[in-house]
């Protein structure tokens, strides 16, 4: 729930629209262009329409970001190994990982 | 030694994260990785790293963009999670745990680098100069067929700082507004307000790269390599 009010979604001009544009986001995970109460406006504002849209794809694209793209050098594995190794000197039990 | 404990209450959290928990769904062997890790077996604890290094360092190097900072910060959340995983208690998915123990550990760098409080709300609120201008865009160009993942990628990568933590934490990592103003320590409208000034600037960085390719310039990383 949100404490933000909203303009009156058949009057409101396009710079209220953009106002209140992180909010219609955050409400409507993420697919204003979907919102049943927005139909109107969005036909009749075609810039905003497209705004809305082009947001939409970014939205959309980050989520092919989550899967990594990169991998760490062998070396931050190493440095692990050693840093545990110093932090329990002479341990014989404490687990010092072998390479993955 | 108070943002320490705040982080490791962070790190362990109550209650679940839904949108994360969709978006990480266990993996196989994992649970029993993570039940043997807890015991102490060396092999588990290297079987969870084989498993996870990849997504927090990519985690690391989008929140840093810079090679080195992102190498030490992989290797310190691998340290954290190997003295603490006996607190891990299933509440979440492991990799919720992880990747939140892993944006504390940033942000905890972050700060001791000199973006205390106050400059970290002047990172997350840029000045207006460097706030995204009002633009509605013409109908006949947009970005549906001309985003990819690469050109995503860079253009993240340009962000100033604070616009690029919220877009990484809310739109890739799938955190929502009220965990992102917790770790940021700031609101729940500023998060959303600077979600969406992100995603602006990206429409301005990504329009302007549609345009005509400068002469002879040389592709770009998009991150820094490691300082010498």
């Amino acid at each position: 729930m949100t404490d933000f009010e909203f303009p009156n979604f058949d009057t409101m001009t396009p710079a209220e629209f953009e106002s209140c544009l992180p909010e219609l986001f955050a409400n409507s995970n993420g697919s204003v262009s979907t919102d049943p109460r927005l139909q109107t406006f969005l036909r009749n504002n075609p810039d905003c329409a497209a705004l809305v849209r082009d947001l939409e794809t970014i939205a959309e694209h980050a989520k092919s970001l989550f899967e990594p793209d990169y991998e760490p050098s062998d070396a931050v594995w190493d440095n692990i190994q050693n840093k545990l190794r110093q932090e329990h000197p002479g341990e014989n039990n404490h687990p010092v990982p072998a390479k993955p | 030694m108070d943002l320490q404990g705040q982080s490791m209450t962070q790190m362990h959290p109550m209650k679940p994260a839904p949108a994360i928990f969709k978006r990480n769904p266990p993996i196989a062997g994992e649970a029993e990785a993570i039940e043997r890790a807890k015991n102490g077996d060396a092999e588990a604890f290297s079987r969870l790293y084989a498993l996870h290094k990849r997504r927090v360092y990519t985690l690391c190097l989008r929140m840093l963009g810079n090679v080195s900072e992102a190498e030490d910060m992989t290797q310190e959340a691998f340290l954290h999670l190997f003295r603490k995983i006996g607190s891990f208690r299933g509440e979440s998915a492991f990799s919720t745990w992880l990747h939140r123990l892993t944006v504390n550990l940033v942000l905890m760098h972050l700060r001791k680098k000199g973006l205390n409080l106050v400059s970290l709300e002047e990172t997350i609120n840029p000045s207006d100069e460097d706030t995204p201008k009002r633009d509605f865009g013409s109908r006949d160009m947009h970005l549906a067929g001309s985003v990819d993942r690469v050109a995503l990628e860079r253009a993240v990568a340009l962000l100033p700082p604070g616009y690029r933590m919220v877009f990484i934490l809310h739109d890739v990592e799938g955190f929502e507004h009220n965990e992102i103003a917790e770790m940021l320590e700031c609101s729940t409208g500023n998060s959303k307000s600077q979600l969406h000034k992100a995603r602006l600037r990206l429409r301005e960085i990504l329009r302007r790269s549609e345009g005509p390719a400068p002469e002879q310039q040389p592709a770009q990383p998009a991150f820094k390599e490691a300082a010498l």
